[in-house]
């Protein structure tokens, strides 16, 4: 049974990885943009999603790590001389994790929507500092970003080259969503899904449920502080709006689009909102509305999201019950 | 004759939830490798004194000595990992895992296997062979794959006693295990709580007289929050108060 899934998902895994080494072949350039970005969005919604879809914690504050991941890049190339690509990722990814630590620790007793509440007041006060701490944050007006080269030692990537950025991105970015799908089979991965279906129990197991929803929130954090940083490379810009509650809902909607029963469901999500939100803001500056409607009618017709649609297609095409796609039905909230 | 090691000593405990007191001092104690089993009527607070010794809920007063240690008042999780376990009165499983996961989830807890972010249990030693050896103990090694949900009540019944097996606990604290069952299916518990809790202490909550007198070698009746008795199966039956508050009836 496992040893079938891992194959299925090696093919899939493959097949996508190839697909993303052929995208600046075939595609313009102004294509290969937006799938360097669907790409950090598709982490930043498998953050979110490995609380709200694994975990059953429904935030509104993912952004206060997006954000401060997309400011702290900022701040320490404006400010390290010489820093590395991967030192500013490194240093923003560090930051978010000793954010995640300190307000993981403060909300770990709550759940449901007093979690909901607090992180939404969290975010809130994120957003605050962001705005007034001029001399740091550079308020409203923000802080541009300078993309160093990456140093290989015997060559120099040119990281202002589309192409040479695309590839660093699915590379780098793609490993650290490898590593989310391989967290979802490990022995932390499993624990989170066991708490999410019976808490009660899991405590009589010797499990203490607090601290594994804190590790659960301080890495989900450090992961959307590593999509931040590299969202403020991508743009070259950090702004208020990478902190604002907005973004957290944008990862809401990819997760929720894409569906939060499985793992590829915010991958899904995340390229659909970016694409359509591209596709619509060519004919109207009113695309959140429609953005808006396609949301509403996806949870009330089709709340397991795209993957969760695809999955009740195959399954009734192979004649098979939902019952005993057991594997394939872990991650869901239901 | 010899005295056998105390495992629990339960002093003078009281609970009263906003003004209804539903304990009003129990003491009893459980020896080592005793079958000990609380009978009473519904309602005498039999499930508050397992939640009160597993530290689901704190006391109002009294201590709760374990393995000659105070730990009134200890959660759960610090109690299961010093060696007790409980089932439940209701079946309280992960309805849409696999059994084999429901039952490597305490394997691995005991192991320490708990928030590890880079091993997979399958990969760790040991791990999935005690997970099998518990599945074949309760006789769930056919249904090992399927989701706890597609399993039959009595099968589910079974199920709950393996995870609580699962943790390799000293003491074990079963809170009806045989409710609902048929008395086929109860012959069947019987005869497995028997083989699997050879050699550690079982403390019981059983209405099913048959089932307490086959089991137990110590019966504590717990009556209207106090304990009427503890004793000897022989005895408590022909004890006159015990007779006449409970087992009178019969």
């Amino acid at each position: 049974m496992d040893k079938k899934q891992y194959t299925n998902f090696g093919i899939w895994g493959i097949f996508i990885l190839l697909m993303g080494f052929v995208v600046p072949v075939f595609f313009p350039a102004y294509r290969v943009i937006l799938v360097t970005e669907a790409i950090i969005f598709s982490l930043f919604a498998i953050s979110y999603n490995l609380l709200l879809g694994y975990a059953g914690l429904l935030s509104f504050g993912h952004a206060m790590f997006f954000g401060t991941g997309a400011y702290v890049t900022a701040i320490a190339l404006g400010h390290i001389e010489g820093l590395p690509i991967l030192g500013a990722v490194f240093i923003a990814i560090l930051a978010t994790t000793a954010t995640g630590f300190i307000i993981g620790s403060l909300l770990l007793r709550h759940k449901g929507s007093y979690f909901a509440l607090l992180t939404l007041a969290f975010n809130a006060l994120f957003y605050v500092i962001a705005t007034k701490w001029h001399s740091i944050t550079g308020g409203d007006d923000g802080l541009s970003v300078t993309r160093p080269d990456l140093s290989l030692g015997f060559t120099t990537l040119n990281m202002s080259d589309i192409t040479t950025f695309y590839y660093f991105t699915l590379i780098i970015v793609g490993l650290a969503i490898l590593f989310c799908w391989y967290f979802t089979k490990t022995a932390m991965g499993r624990t989170v899904l066991l708490i999410r279906e019976n808490e009660e129990r899991m405590k009589f197991l010797g499990y203490n449920t607090n601290i594994s929803r804190l590790y659960l929130f301080t890495f989900t954090g450090a992961l959307a502080g590593f999509a931040g940083s590299f969202y403020a490379l991508f743009f070259q810009f950090t702004s208020i709006t990478a902190i604002s509650i907005d973004m957290g809902t944008a990862a809401l909607l990819m997760a929720f689009i894409g569906g939060t029963g499985t793992f590829i469901g915010p991958i899904l999500g995340a390229f659909v909102y970016i694409f359509l939100q591209d596709f619509l803001s060519d004919f109207t500056d009113r695309w959140p509305l429609i953005m808006g409607l396609i949301f509403i009618l996806m949870v009330l017709y089709i709340p397991g999201g795209l993957s969760g649609l695809f999955l009740s297609i195959k399954e009734r095409l192979s004649g098979r019950r939902a019952a005993t796609g057991q594997t394939e039905t872990e991650g869901q909230n239901r | 004759m010899k005295q056998a090691k105390n495992i629990l000593e339960v002093r003078n405990i009281h609970k009263d939830f906003s003004g209804l007191q539903v304990l009003t001092g129990v003491d009893f104690t459980v020896a080592e490798n005793e079958k000990h089993a609380v009978i009473g009527p519904n309602g005498a607070g039999k499930t508050t004194l397992f939640n009160i010794i597993t530290g689901n809920y704190k006391p109002s007063s009294g201590k709760i000595i374990f393995k000659e240690t105070d730990v009134t008042g200890k959660p759960p999780h610090i109690l299961t990992r010093m060696n007790m376990s409980r089932s439940f009165q209701i079946t309280n499983v992960f309805p849409e895992m696999s059994v084999f996961e429901n039952v490597r989830a305490g394997v691995r807890s005991r192991q320490g296997l708990r928030y590890n972010f880079l091993k997979r249990p399958e990969r760790v030693a040991g791990i999935n062979q005690k997970t099998e050896d518990i599945l074949e103990q309760v006789g769930l090694t056919d249904v090992m794959s399927e989701p706890v949900s597609a399993l039959s009540y009595g099968r589910q019944r079974a199920l709950e006693i393996g995870i609580t097996l699962s943790t390799e606990p000293e003491l074990i604290l079963l809170d009806e295990p045989t409710a609902g069952m048929t008395r086929e299916e109860t012959a069947e518990a019987i005869r497995m709580i028997n083989e699997v809790t050879t050699g550690r202490t079982l403390i019981i909550i059983e209405h099913d007289m048959d089932v307490v007198f086959s089991l137990a070698d110590t019966i504590s009746v717990l009556h209207y929050g106090t304990i009427l008795a503890s004793d000897k199966p022989d005895e408590i039956r022909n004890d006159q108060k015990v007779k006449d508050a409970y087992l009178g009836e019969e």
